[in-house]
């Protein structure tokens, strides 16, 4: 949790004039440099999620790779040279599962992040903007979405509209919009405070332009960094209503889904619930690694009006 | 001072209120989302109206909402929840069975998750950027990368199929026998707990580490003070204000939470109820479950808050 307000450019505290005239450049701070390259953490958790993310995209489109054609003459198949990660019960084959599996995961996310960043974000700007009455009825409207069990009312929800991923990616989404709010009402607080906000404020300038060219730019990285978060919510949140079976109905593959199916012959072939459990886990920790790192580098919201 | 302490804590309660009526309404209204008619997909198409005006009377949408929610409400008042679709057993009674069982299980895994918590969040921030230090947050790092069904199945796997020494799923209940009801609850309750425990730690640590910043820390170890007595006397308590804050939201996510360790180890408590009723479209039990989970997190939210005050009488002040 560093407290750096963002004004201070890095780096600028680097020189400092030497009464005898001369600048002494003082050494290069170290976070500054880690800066510049990043360190080796952050390259493999991006290229982790760069490869889960191309298989996803690529494998289920090649031929012969079809995640729901099972190889008979291997069932429970342990992995090796045929299949890399090995087959379930019925021989089909879990990388190719698997691959498939991760496009639900990342279609839900996607869509719980693009849901909860532009209603939340919308509705934190507007409660931190207008105050008053505007404020009261979104912070309301967030207290009910928090006090009812999420997982339970999506999964209500699936059950009575049947399955869908954009309807479960919107359901997840609508839950992570309470802390988008409280996010993104909380930087415009503290900005509208600031000096460069108040100084165009006095040159006249229109609210609708101190919002979109002063408030939204400076807000971005504190709700960017929080979607990490949200993805892997959106991940874990799609991967539970698929291991319960409230997402797709069973020959598609889903992490959850394909996880559960492993649960019967976990002594006899525990690699069917393992092989996704462990993608599952690596891309979770990846995002959280990588939001970890925006977070450390980022301006971090104050947090007083959270409680 | 006590007129504006009075007025504040009666605006709190009033929004509460209104939050649950909200949420009771909401339940009330859960069959309307269904496409098409609930009562003719549950009876089938054979039914005859007095069927289907029975069915919607207990599903509570014969008349207008409002109506029906007063209805439940002084019914609920009274201790009478309606009866379920599926078995015809009062809600309530279905509630009292199993919501000692899912505390059981709650109330474990927050011992569990507290007793890894604060020792470790501790002894790494005494020495932040040690091996302690740095063996113990990567392990919390991991821990809340798995889900608690990941978790969950990796502890039968272990515990249960290649050591044999648990059992994997199924319940005991204490009553009947104390010994099995323990064996019964440690993988469940392990489940729970670590996740928790992976977030208790790194809150607490990033927490004690501001504390020990402060003055009078230093002051303190100035004096002599032993560093057992200064980390437990003087810096826990003012950190564990956020710890607080988690436990008591805790109880709000635990239900779901609970869904999906009851149904993976096959304990009969609220969660596995859950599953049960959304399956089986047993609207009295899912609307009551819900509005007693909201009842449950309001509360917990109002005790929070009294806590606060309670830990940290600054807070009284500089609220205003």
């Amino acid at each position: 949790m560093s407290d750096t307000p963002v004004s201070v450019p890095s780096g600028s505290a680097a020189s400092v004039p030497d009464p005898s005239g001369l600048v002494v450049v003082a050494a290069r701070p170290a976070v500054a440099r880690a800066r510049r390259r990043p360190p080796v953490g952050v390259l493999v958790a991006a290229g982790w999620l760069l490869v889960v993310l191309l298989t996803a995209l690529i494998l289920p489109l090649l031929p012969g790779c079809d995640p729901l054609r099972g190889d008979f003459t291997h069932p429970s198949a342990a992995p090796g040279p045929g299949h890399w990660f090995g087959t379930d019960a019925n021989g089909r084959d879990l990388l190719y599962r698997t691959a498939a599996g991760a496009r639900a995961s990342f279609a839900v996310a996607a869509l719980t992040v693009a849901v909860g960043l532009l209603v939340g974000g919308a509705l934190g700007v507007a409660a931190g903007w207008f105050g008053g009455w505007t404020d009261r009825v979104i912070g309301f409207a967030a207290d009910l979405l928090m006090s009812v069990p999420t997982l339970i009312l999506v999964m209500i929800v699936v059950s009575l509209r049947g399955p869908g991923l954009p309807l479960i990616g919107c359901l997840i989404g609508a839950f992570t919009v309470p802390a988008f709010m409280r996010i993104s009402r909380a930087s415009v607080l503290s900005l509208t405070e600031r000096g460069f906000v108040q100084a165009a404020r006095m040159i006249g300038t229109s609210p609708l332009r101190i919002l979109r060219r002063e408030i939204v730019p400076h807000m971005a990285p504190v709700a960017v960094t929080f979607a990490f978060t949200a993805t892997t919510i959106a991940i874990v949140a799609e991967g539970a209503l698929s291991f319960l079976g409230f997402s797709l109905p069973p020959p598609a593959p889903t992490w959850g889904g394909i996880i559960a199916e492993g649960r019967t012959t976990l002594g006899s072939a525990p690699w069917i619930s393992m092989v996704p459990a462990t993608v599952l886990c690596l891309t979770v920790l990846a995002f959280n690694y990588l939001g970890e790192h925006l977070r450390s580098g980022a301006p971090t919201a104050r947090t007083e009006s959270t409680r | 001072m006590s007129a504006r302490l009075l007025r504040r804590a009666s605006l709190r309660v009033a929004r509460a209120a209104a939050v649950l009526f909200t949420v009771a309404l909401g339940a009330a209204a859960l069959p309307r989302l269904m496409p098409g008619s609930p009562a003719l997909a549950a009876l089938g198409p054979g039914a005859t109206p007095e069927q289907v005006a029975a069915y919607n009377d207990r599903v509570g949408m014969d008349e207008n909402v409002l109506a029906a929610l007063w209805q439940w409400l002084t019914d609920a008042v009274h201790g009478d929840l309606g009866r379920s679709l599926l078995n015809d057993v009062p809600v309530a009674t279905e509630l009292g069975d199993r919501i000692p069982v899912t505390l059981e299980l709650f109330l474990t895994a927050q011992i569990v998750a507290l007793a890894v918590a604060v020792p470790v969040a501790l002894r790494s921030a005494w020495k932040p950027g040690g091996v302690f230090d740095r063996v113990a947050t990567t392990g919390a790092f991991v821990v809340t990368a798995a889900p608690g069904f990941v978790l969950g199945l990796l502890l039968i796997y272990v515990a249960a199929v290649q050591m044999r020494v648990l059992p994997a799923t199924g319940w005991v209940r204490f009553t009947d026998d104390p010994v099995e009801n323990l064996r019964h609850l440690v993988l469940p309750a392990l489940t729970l707990g670590l996740t928790e425990a992976a977030v208790f730690t790194r809150t607490l640590r990033v927490q004690l580490m501001d504390t020990l910043d402060q003055p009078y820390i230093a002051a303190a170890r100035g004096r002599g003070m032993s560093t057992r007595r200064l980390l437990t006397r003087r810096a826990l308590r003012p950190s564990s204000l956020p710890l607080v804050t988690l436990v008591g939201l805790g109880i709000g996510t635990s239900l779901g939470g609970s869904v999906l360790v009851e149904t993976l180890f096959a304990v009969p408590g609220i969660g596995s109820l859950v599953a049960t009723a959304i399956a089986g479209r047993d609207f009295p039990v899912l609307r009551a479950v819900i509005v007693v989970s909201a009842a449950g997190v309001v509360a917990a939210t109002l005790a929070v808050d009294l806590l606060y005050r309670r830990l940290d009488p600054r807070i009284a002040d500089a609220r205003r």
